[in-house]
């Protein structure tokens, strides 16, 4: 379709705004955009404000306290706390890319008997709500004496049903012919994985990383359950006791949301177009 | 996780074909298996230990008395089968039958959530790109004028009018953000809230809302004062009118449901199961508005309505009503009667609030305690929800959703000269209905398990239990009462819930989804 054809189309669909209803929508927009932001807003000028102004009236601090940013490490082990999130949810990530991509390259790509069955057992656990593992998983690290420890947060995650079947719609976009190339050309089933499909499912990759790099990063339940020593927990478990035990420092537990939240705005703005792609395939496809 | 979003609605049920051939070799069959079991190994592994073992456990012990308390390391008595007991004291438990209330009430922000997305996502799919000639310098004078404003507020004064003023700023900075370079900075602005959702913002809403030192009560109280002398200057007659016709416009929608209900059937559109539906859900509402309005006579008017919605002369021959397949049309009037229940409970409410409001300003309005107020404290939750739930994945689905609808549709609408309304009405809802039941039942299964983390961080399921949902309730029972076996029997009786909202979704939602 010509350019000019498209806007043709477009105007159709939509009625082409004059300046006035262009001025109209992107006011609604700013508008709506301006209520999503204003707690985040809130929590900005706070977190700078000294203890003294706290529950003040105004927003904006009079006194721009930087040093809270560098007393919030003072007062929690924030640094670790940082660390240990970036650290279990990039080993969850690690492993269930790794073994979900191996996973569905099996489903899609492979065949063997009783794969369908597999298959199907594996959706059929996917719409089970995660609470009814909890308990006996539990029980499991109990017994295994991984209750607070890093591989007994990281290890249950680790393994996801969702994950492989992003993966398998992902990789069954890929055309077959490139298999038969590689077959004739001599490849092993691992080199067609490696070296073939892999790279082609990159963007699928991408969006899974993220998907699960981000559950992992808020995950809350598993980690509350199995922590038990402050040098181990994590970002949300940190902030959790933060709150309950110095609730009333709001600029500092501000501050410290702040920094906590910050990552994952820059993250979403580098990788949102992945993020956008990713939830299209998982849900409806298009 | 709230990012995760499976696809449970179009579950492939044709899986990939095996390639056709001879019969293989039994040699060559067993290393196929070897090769395709290495390759799933890993996984397969970690599935059976973390997931299928705990899911055979799990059931085995929601028949069992297993619990902490009698079965530890100083004591070990014997694990006794108990049958389902655990699931009868379930229902005669009277906490678990307001925990699951609660777990309801909290699901009703649902619809609000989807209408939210939809309208956001229409107002993104519009045709807001960029005008030619625009370049980088709007944010440019957009970052200008925040510095500027900023330092005007710190010279001046903080008050009121200083947050006005910094409000006005914000929006001059994000229109001419958007202005430029389109949908990309609304989308951001929108998604961010879901996005960081955790934790985190948990805490960040429990500031917000803090009756004393909270931003939400300091601006609150000045404009309730304002709205109090304004509502008492005002004859209370206003009131009580206004609080009337809101009623009127719930029997109104009543009316619709009930009638669009009875035509579909009569048109032969829809089948029993559907008809049944619309009764039953029409009727539940109207019994809620009369016991609510405690022999109120305007509590009538609602069911005036439904009644209203039952007069219809059939514009076909109702005799083709009896062909319909059983479940036809089942899955439209589910949504629209339960987005209905909604809709008219929510105007009851405002309608009610209405009629009492004269009295309650003569003493003064104060703001509510929010998450300390046993009453208020599941709407707070529910409007932190909506805030994160706008602008979520849902949004994106229905903005793919949007663009998937052929022009030619609109085309066709406009050539018979529909209006804006009517080509949403005729052209776009009907087309996204997959979408908009495929987010409706995945809303409702997050729902079912939802509430955990808002329940943990914010409000520790009180007060008096007021936000404690069926997953906090296990969460309770499992790892601070200890008695497993029974928070393993909560935990199944989620599941049979969820499976029957998956269940529904398979059978009939496969009209809506596979097309």
């Amino acid at each position: 379709m010509t350019e000019t054809a498209k806007e043709k189309t477009e105007a159709m669909i939509h009625r082409v705004p004059g300046q006035g209803r262009w001025t109209l929508l992107h006011a609604l927009l700013a508008a709506l955009g301006l209520i999503m932001m204003t707690p985040f807003v809130w929590m900005v000028l706070t977190s700078l404000k000294p203890l003294s102004e706290i529950g003040a009236a105004w927003w904006v601090p009079k006194v721009w306290q930087w040093s809270n940013y560098k007393e919030v490490f003072s007062v929690i082990p924030f640094g670790r706390f940082f660390w240990n999130s970036l650290l279990i949810a990039g080993w969850v990530t690690f492993l269930q890319v790794l073994t979900s991509s191996m996973a569905a390259f099996s489903f899609a790509r492979l065949n063997w008997p009783g794969r369908d069955r597999v298959f199907l057992l594996y959706l059929g656990t996917m719409m089970l709500p995660g609470l009814v593992m909890l308990i006996p998983n539990f029980q499991l690290m109990v017994r295994l004496g991984l209750v607070d420890t890093m591989p007994g947060l990281i290890l249950p995650a680790a393994f996801s049903a969702f994950g492989t079947f992003l993966m398998r719609q992902f990789m069954l976009t890929i055309p077959r012919s490139l298999d038969e190339a590689a077959e004739i050309d001599g490849a092993s089933k691992w080199r067609l994985y490696w070296e073939v499909i892999l790279p082609l499912s990159r963007p699928g990759l991408i969006t899974l990383t993220i998907f699960t790099f981000m559950g992992n990063y808020h995950s809350f339940f598993w980690p509350l359950v199995m922590l038990r020593s402050v040098e181990r927990y994590t970002l949300p478990i940190g902030l959790l006791f933060f709150d309950s035990e110095r609730g009333q420092s709001t600029h500092l537990l501000m501050a410290a949301v702040t920094m906590s939240v910050a990552p994952l705005i820059l993250l979403f703005v580098f990788l949102q177009r992945y993020l956008v792609r990713g939830i299209m395939l998982g849900g409806v496809k298009g | 996780m709230p990012i995760c979003l499976a696809d449970y609605t179009r579950l492939d049920r044709k899986l990939t074909p095996s390639k056709p051939g001879g019969k293989p070799s039994h040699q060559r069959k067993s290393r196929r298996l070897l090769v395709g079991l290495a390759f799933i190994g890993p996984n397969l592994t970690g599935f059976l230990v973390f997931t299928l073992t705990p899911l055979v456990i799990s059931f085995a012990f929601a028949f069992s008395n297993w619990d902490l308390h009698l079965h530890n390391i100083f004591r070990n008595e014997p694990l006794v089968f108990v049958g389902l007991d655990h699931f009868r004291e379930l229902f005669s438990h009277p906490e678990f039958l307001q925990f699951f209330g609660n777990t309801l009430f909290l699901m009703m922000g649902i619809p609000f959530a989807i209408a939210g997305s939809l309208g956001a996502a229409l107002l993104l799919s519009s045709p807001i790109k960029r005008r030619p000639g625009w370049n980088l310098m709007p944010l440019g004078v957009a970052g200008v004028v925040l510095v500027a404003s900023l330092s005007v507020l710190t010279l001046t004064g903080f008050q009121l009018p200083g947050l006005m003023l910094l409000f006005v700023f914000l929006f001059i900075a994000i229109l001419a953000g958007g202005m430029m370079s389109g949908m990309t900075v609304y989308r951001t602005l929108f998604y961010t809230p879901h996005f960081t959702a955790g934790v985190a913002t948990y805490v960040l809403w429990k500031k917000l809302y803090d009756p004393q030192t909270g931003p939400i009560n300091s601006v609150l109280s000045p404009v309730l004062e304002g709205v109090a002398s304004t509502v008492t200057s005002l004859p209370p007659a206003i009131f009580s009118w206004g609080s009337i016709l809101l009623l009127v416009g719930a029997a109104e929608l009543l009316r619709r449901f009930v009638r669009s209900g009875l035509r579909s059937w009569y048109a032969g559109e829809s089948g029993w199961l559907a008809l049944f539906v619309t009764a039953v859900l029409g009727s539940i509402v109207c019994i809620f508005v009369l016991r609510w309005s405690e022999g109120w006579a305007g509590g009538w008017i609602p069911v005036a309505g439904f009644l209203a919605g039952l007069w219809v002369r059939p514009e076909s021959r109702p005799d083709r009503a009896g062909r319909n397949p059983l479940d036809h049309g089942l899955g439209v009037a589910l949504m629209l009667g339960l987005l209905t229940v909604v809709a008219v409970m929510t105007l009851y409410g405002i309608s009610s609030l209405s009629r009492v409001l004269p009295t309650m300003a003569v003493d003064g309005l104060e703001p509510p305690l929010w998450l300390a107020d046993y009453h208020w404290a599941k709407p707070s939750i529910m409007i932190m929800a909506l805030w994160a739930a706008i602008g979520s994945n849902n949004m994106i689905l229905y903005l793919a959703g949007l663009s998937n609808i052929p022009s030619e549709l609109y085309e066709a609408a406009s050539m018979d000269g529909a209006s804006g309304r009517q080509r949403f009405w005729f052209v776009t809802w009907p087309q996204l209905a997959p979408v908009t039941f495929f987010i409706f039942i995945m809303s409702i299964i997050q729902g079912l398990q939802g509430g955990f983390e808002m329940a943990r961080t914010m409000t520790k399921g009180g007060p008096a239990g007021a936000t404690t949902t069926l997953s906090y309730f296990v969460y309770i029972e499992g790892f601070e009462t200890g008695r497993l076996g029974f928070a393993s029997s909560v935990a199944w009786a989620l599941f049979a819930l969820v499976f029957a909202v998956t269940a529904l979704n398979f059978k009939f939602g496969s009209r809506y989804t596979n097309d």
